[in-house]
């Protein structure tokens, strides 16, 4: 049947403006398809210039509530590279470990408190209580497992205080260390559990395909996620291509699109994916063998081109997180954790950087004169590189859920899982309060 | 254990006013007999602190009070219900009150929460305080300390 459908998703709950779904169907023809992005320009590139290199990560990790550790440490990556600063393998150990930290903490939020509703069938988290009591239990255990362990590295897990160009300010102890170890390890059966939860709901994600470019920091050294100044991409035949970091640029080819004040972004295809599944696809063989057990459970090989199941690749990631973290640990017990003063600057120049953070790759890029005061810099979020990817997601989807004869409720719904998967991060709202006095 | 927290979007000029508290307190070594927690949207971190230890916990938010901008009022989460939609779509938005009533239901410590909620001058995309909230951060941090120090 032909039908008329309007979806429109506006955030007008928020102080600030974020991501809309426009779709508007008239006699089964599309007449409009679109994800826009009203937010508004944050400037944080000029907020750093002037500033000291000691200061820079502190302001640009602001740029994000959830990823604040991610913006540090893109931020520290590339002050390093600009100031020819070469860290201790200490200091690269425990970057890792806080890196992982924030992956699991922010991988564990957002399955269990924004993606499991829509499989269980419920608006949000709150619901769940009554219904999902244990799931609920379970997803703050763990959340508050990612948020204790990221502390321990970074002074606190919103916004780090001890990671700094050239090293830390504060190491954890030997016990600390083990505290942790101890905490990771009493809580791998939640982990489990956590698995065990969504694999029961496996079925209700959208079987969807859609081939595209995906982007992920790449090396030889682990999976993709903080070393190496190398980016890899990965085509849908399965096709890679290594890149320097430094040439982001020329990867990322940031372009204006009028439907939305975020640019979109570009490489070998009209589009390209950063994220959990695109991490995936590009290092699928560095997974522990932990995570490629959970991934084989869910069905899930690269290169999947399901952007539904980047939520899934979370899931596959928070394993990894665990039992690398476990290994790290281990091997800076073995070695002996010790004090070291942060490595001064060599010279002055221009740097950049990719770090992955829980919603794709990052890149960050800064220039300082000789003094060390910053005169450039650039920041490429992965939500920013994932909105073309979205857009060409819908444009697929919608024909298909036409076809399925949806209607406007499931077709809303389909399309916020859809952007709901990429786990975005179009720009950290206001939390603001809105109460009503009832005593 | 005490523990003052800020909320807010240090981003977002008034919202950011719990944060900037936090950070006063901290550079001027004034978390004695209690730690000062810049929560920012991280709300669940929240969960890290409801132990049996913890004695009080005194919450600074930005919020619509009907108030002066810079007034603030203190009150108890189960004084009020939180009239926020969330959107559930990104995990960047929050609503400590819904917060704190999802660690009652789920079995978590609920110690003594006072919430003290500041009416902004003004929420925007920008660093910084507007002059009225900026003139009144000492009451703020007095009357918090006096709160969270209170037996």
């Amino acid at each position: 049947m032909k039908k008329d459908i309007n979806v429109n998703v506006h955030h007008l709950t928020r102080v600030e403006g974020h991501g809309n779904i426009v779709v508007n169907i008239r006699n089964g023809n599309i007449e409009k398809c679109e994800w826009q992005v009203p937010e508004a320009p944050r400037f944080f590139e000029a907020m750093v210039r002037e500033r000291h290199y000691s200061e820079v990560q502190r302001i640009t990790s602001r740029i994000c509530g959830i990823c604040s550790i991610g913006h540090t440490l893109a931020a520290v990556k590339a002050i390093e590279d600009a100031l020819s600063i070469q860290v201790t393998p200490q200091t690269n150990k425990l970057r890792r470990i806080l890196k992982h930290a924030e992956n699991f903490d922010s991988h564990v939020l957002h399955i269990g408190v924004l993606v499991a509703p829509d499989l269980l069938g419920a608006p949000s988290v709150f619901p769940l209580v009554a219904t999902h009591a244990e799931v609920v239990k379970l997803v703050l255990r763990l959340k508050r497992l990612g948020h204790e362990w990221g502390s321990l590295l970074a002074g606190r897990t919103t916004h780090p205080t001890t990671c700094v160009p050239g090293g830390f300010t504060k190491i954890p102890t030997k016990n600390e260390l083990l505290g942790l170890k101890e905490k990771i390890i009493a809580n791998v059966d939640g982990i489990n559990a956590l698995v065990e939860t969504v694999l029961s709901l496996a079925g209700k994600i959208p079987d969807f395909n859609r081939p595209t470019e995906y982007m992920a920091v790449s090396n030889n050294m682990e999976y993709g996620m903080y070393l190496g100044p190398t980016v890899q991409t990965i085509m849908p035949d399965g096709t890679k291509q290594m890149y320097d970091a430094h040439d982001y640029r020329k990867i990322t080819n940031e372009y204006v699109n009028p439907r939305s004040t975020a640019k979109y972004c570009k490489n070998k295809l009209d589009s390209y994916a950063a994220g959990a599944l695109a991490r995936f696809n590009n290092n699928y063989d560095k997974l522990y063998p932990q995570a490629k057990k959970i991934a084989q459970a869910l069905g899930m090989k690269p290169v999947c081109g399901n952007p539904f199941l980047n939520s899934a690749a979370q899931l596959v990631e928070c394993a990894h997180s665990v039992y690398e973290t476990l290994d790290l640990i281990e091997e800076l017990l073995v070695d002996g954790i010790k004090d070291e003063p942060l490595v001064p600057p060599k010279k002055f120049g221009q740097g950049a950087a990719a770090v992955e953070v829980p919603r794709g790759i990052l890149f960050h890029e800064y220039s300082f004169d000789k003094e060390g005061f910053c005169t450039a810099g650039n920041c490429i979020i992965p939500t920013g590189q994932n909105h073309a990817n979205i857009q060409k997601d819908f444009e697929a989807l919608v024909p298909i859920l036409i076809q399925q004869d949806k209607n406007e409720q499931e077709m809303e719904l389909a399309l916020s899982m859809l952007v709901r998967a990429y786990d975005p991060c179009i720009s950290c709202s206001t939390h603001y309060l809105k109460v009503k006095f009832v005593k | 254990m005490n523990y003052i927290m800020g909320v807010g979007n240090y981003s977002m000029f008034d919202d950011s006013i719990g944060i900037k508290i936090i950070e006063e307190i901290i550079d001027r070594n004034l978390d004695q007999g209690f730690s000062a927690i810049d929560l920012s949207g991280n709300l669940l971190n929240i969960f890290s602190y409801l132990n049996e230890d913890t004695k009080r916990i005194v919450i600074i938010d930005s919020g619509e009070f009907d108030l002066r901008p810079g007034e603030f009022i203190w009150f108890t989460p189960d004084l009020v219900v939180s009239t926020k939609e969330l959107t559930n779509i990104t995990s960047h938005e929050g609503d400590i009150i819904k917060v704190l009533k999802l660690a009652l239901e789920t079995g978590y410590h609920l110690p003594p929460i006072e919430i003290m909620g500041i009416q902004p001058e003004s929420i925007k995309s920008e660093f910084g305080l507007s002059k009225t909230l900026q003139s009144n951060m000492e009451r703020y941090i007095q009357e918090a300390i006096v709160k969270v120090l209170d037996e």
